[in-house]
């Protein structure tokens, strides 16, 4: 039985999967005509105060959020792009996920060896753990 | 998804604007927007010339450039701040950002009520237009009755969510100026030229007491109203901290030159009473009307050509023009008091999407509709308003009087706030990129203070004033609305645990 999704919430990196993703999302959510939002979260340091503004952080989100725009655009499908700022990544995901109700998310990552044991990233760990819909964890070829 | 996930006590999160962020694509250009602007403030001399001409009789010409040299000064205020800030809310925008949320949330309302106002004075106007084609339009039951028909449908309309297109704006935009062009060369070359004393003694003839020229100059401001579309639309446009100024001038060149013209013509083809009295509500069918008694073909034929197949002609040329010109202007006027209805309640949509987000009014007035995504509650609720401010038209002439009043009490508001917020940004914030800054400054305490912002806020006040002090309806209608919105505002804020007056965070927007 097919799963029906009204919703996805694809979290941007600026990896270079990010824009396949994207595609897999918009691909996934015409058949259901569901909405796509892709997010990028700003990580502040616990040194600064939450709300601070850092121009170099603020330029890299908005071109990886509008090089998601472009990526939805060339797979001819509208999404919504949302820029967050928080301690940690993967709780604002989760509580993203949460207060829009969407049924998948979809995460890219990279396959990378710490200390000889394969290493995800602690933001894919915690989506893994904590959300409660559906998720697909993303992996780009090794090439 | 039903879950028991929260948030550990220590996981905090903050959504920030992004210029891209928003569903709204950044697509329009300078004419884009010029012609969306010109659909708004264009549209005001289709009703605003009979009721100033009601009031300010032969100085109608006169009060009407007065209150233009007003909109020169609110244009710019407003092409400083939207090149700063562009955002939906408009002068609510700058005034949150120069004062506090509680300014933005009062000017806020205020445009909510010259929305409302535009959306009933327009829809008011149009059957009079339509007229021309069935008479029992311009009876006030009737028209009463279809100007509420045009608002319930815009309003299903708009719930709905049908996108208004901004080539048809253009089209409209272009076709208008055109016309009025036509009507003003035909007036200037053949009645005005040969004929000046017909102007000067209804000009001076028909000069009005002081009261009605310092009234009718308040009621003027009616006829430049709508700048403020160019601002809401920013947020939607290519560049806005170019495009928009760039729109903002162009729309005073082309509204100044075509108001003036327009003024020239009504006096020159009809005298301020028979205005007043036979073509308040569709003054320029009444110019149209006027220029088809006046001008004889046959005459201008005879004067440009000696030969009889040049007479036939261009006696047939002039002929064709005259008679086509009512049908046109009352073609066209229909179309564009229309499109200036719905801009009105897509001018609330953006409203209320923008006040909401920044927690200036409760959210259920933006919630959004699941399937249509619309603020449907925010346009039945505004679309009611305008209906109900229509039910005086049953029975009461003067409706129309009482419909301008109001909307300059709503606009002249909105523009005061707008000034001081310009004012107060350059002392606040003289650090913030203006991409358009005004020029002509004055030095106070060390702050750059833009002349044109400090004129245009005197003078809104004081027409404003005038309109609260002799305009009893707009009065307790326009301060009841403002009571209302405060008192939502405060029990919005008391009840969310909001800061009443500092600037509360951005909020999502919920969908039923």
């Amino acid at each position: 039985m097919m799963m029906e999704i009204k919703s996805i919430l694809v979290p941007t990196n600026g990896g270079g999967a990010d824009e396949e993703v994207i595609k897999l999302a918009c691909s996934l959510a015409r058949r259901s005509k569901a909405k796509v939002y892709a997010v990028y979260i700003i990580e502040v340091e616990r040194s600064l105060s939450l709300d601070t503004q850092v121009d170099s952080d603020t330029k890299k989100a908005e071109k990886i959020l509008t090089q998601a725009e472009d990526a939805a655009a060339d797979a001819d499908y509208e999404i919504e792009t949302d820029l967050l700022q928080a301690r940690d990544a993967g709780p604002a995901i989760v509580n993203e996920a949460v207060e829009r109700g969407v049924d998948l998310i979809i995460m890219a990552t990279t396959y990378e060896k710490a200390h000889g044991v394969p290493e995800l990233g602690k933001a894919v760990y915690y989506v893994l753990k904590e959300a409660p819909c559906r998720v697909l964890v993303y992996r780009d070829s090794i090439s | 998804m039903k879950t028991n996930w929260r948030p550990k006590l220590g996981d905090k999160f903050i959504r920030r604007p992004r210029a891209k962020a928003h569903p709204l694509r950044r697509a329009i250009g300078s004419f884009g927007l010029f012609s969306a602007g010109y659909g708004n403030v264009g549209s005001s001399i289709y009703y605003a010339l009979g009721l100033v001409a009601l009031i300010a009789l032969g100085a109608t010409p006169i009060v009407l450039l007065i209150a233009g040299i007003f909109f020169i000064f609110t244009a710019l205020s407003y092409a400083e701040g939207t090149a700063m800030m562009p955002e939906a809310g408009g002068s609510a925008s700058f005034a949150r950002r120069g004062f506090n949320d509680l300014f933005g949330s009062i000017t806020g309302w205020a445009l909510a009520f010259s929305y409302i106002v535009t959306i009933a004075i327009s829809s008011y106007t149009a059957p009079a237009y339509l007229g021309y084609f069935w008479q029992p339009l311009t009876e006030p039951v009737t028209g009463t009755l279809a100007a509420m028909g045009i608002i319930f449908f815009l309003m299903c309309l708009n719930i709905i969510g049908v996108k208004q297109s901004s080539i048809l704006n253009t089209f409209f935009a272009l076709l208008d100026v055109i016309t009025q062009i036509i009507i003003i060369l035909l007036a200037i070359l053949f009645i005005f030229a040969p004929h000046p004393e017909i102007f000067s003694h209804n000009v001076i003839g028909n000069w009005p007491s002081a009261s009605g020229l310092i009234l009718g100059i308040a009621i003027a401001t009616l006829a430049y109203t709508g700048v403020e579309t160019v601002s809401q639309l920013s947020e939607e446009a290519r560049h806005p901290a170019i495009t928009a100024p760039r729109a903002l001038i162009l729309l005073i060149a082309v509204v100044m030159i075509l108001f003036s013209g327009i003024s020239v013509a009504a006096f020159s083809t009809m005298t301020p009473t028979e205005m007043a009295l036979e073509w308040a509500r569709d003054p320029i069918a009444g110019i149209a009307y006027g220029l088809s008694i006046a001008i004889v073909p046959e005459e201008i034929a005879t004067g440009l050509s000696s030969s009889p197949a040049g007479i036939i002609v261009i006696t047939a040329f002039f002929g064709g023009i005259l008679k086509l010109l009512p049908i046109l202007v009352a073609v066209l006027a229909t179309s564009i008091l229309i499109i200036a209805t719905n801009a009105g309640l897509m001018g609330i949509s953006r409203l209320t999407f923008s006040l909401g987000r920044f927690q200036l009014i409760p959210l259920l007035f933006s919630r959004v509709h699941h399937k249509f995504e619309t603020p449907y509650r925010a346009i039945i609720l505004f679309s009611s308003v305008a209906i109900l401010l229509l039910i005086p038209g049953f029975f009461k002439p003067e409706t129309f009087v009482i419909l301008g009043g109001l909307y300059v009490f709503g606009s002249l508001l909105a523009f005061s706030l707008a000034h001081a917020s310009i004012l107060r940004l350059r002392i606040r914030h003289p650090e913030l990129s203006r991409p358009f800054k005004l020029r002509l400054n004055i030095k106070i305490k060390g702050y750059e203070l833009p002349v044109t912002a400090i004129l245009g806020l005197v003078f809104s006040s004081a027409i404003w004033l005038t309109i609260v002090t002799t305009q009893p309806y707009a009065r307790w209608v326009g301060l009841g609305w403002m009571a209302l919105g405060l008192i939502t505002y405060l029990v919005f804020r008391h009840r969310k645990k909001l800061p009443l007056i500092r600037v509360a965070p951005e909020a999502k927007l919920p969908v039923d």
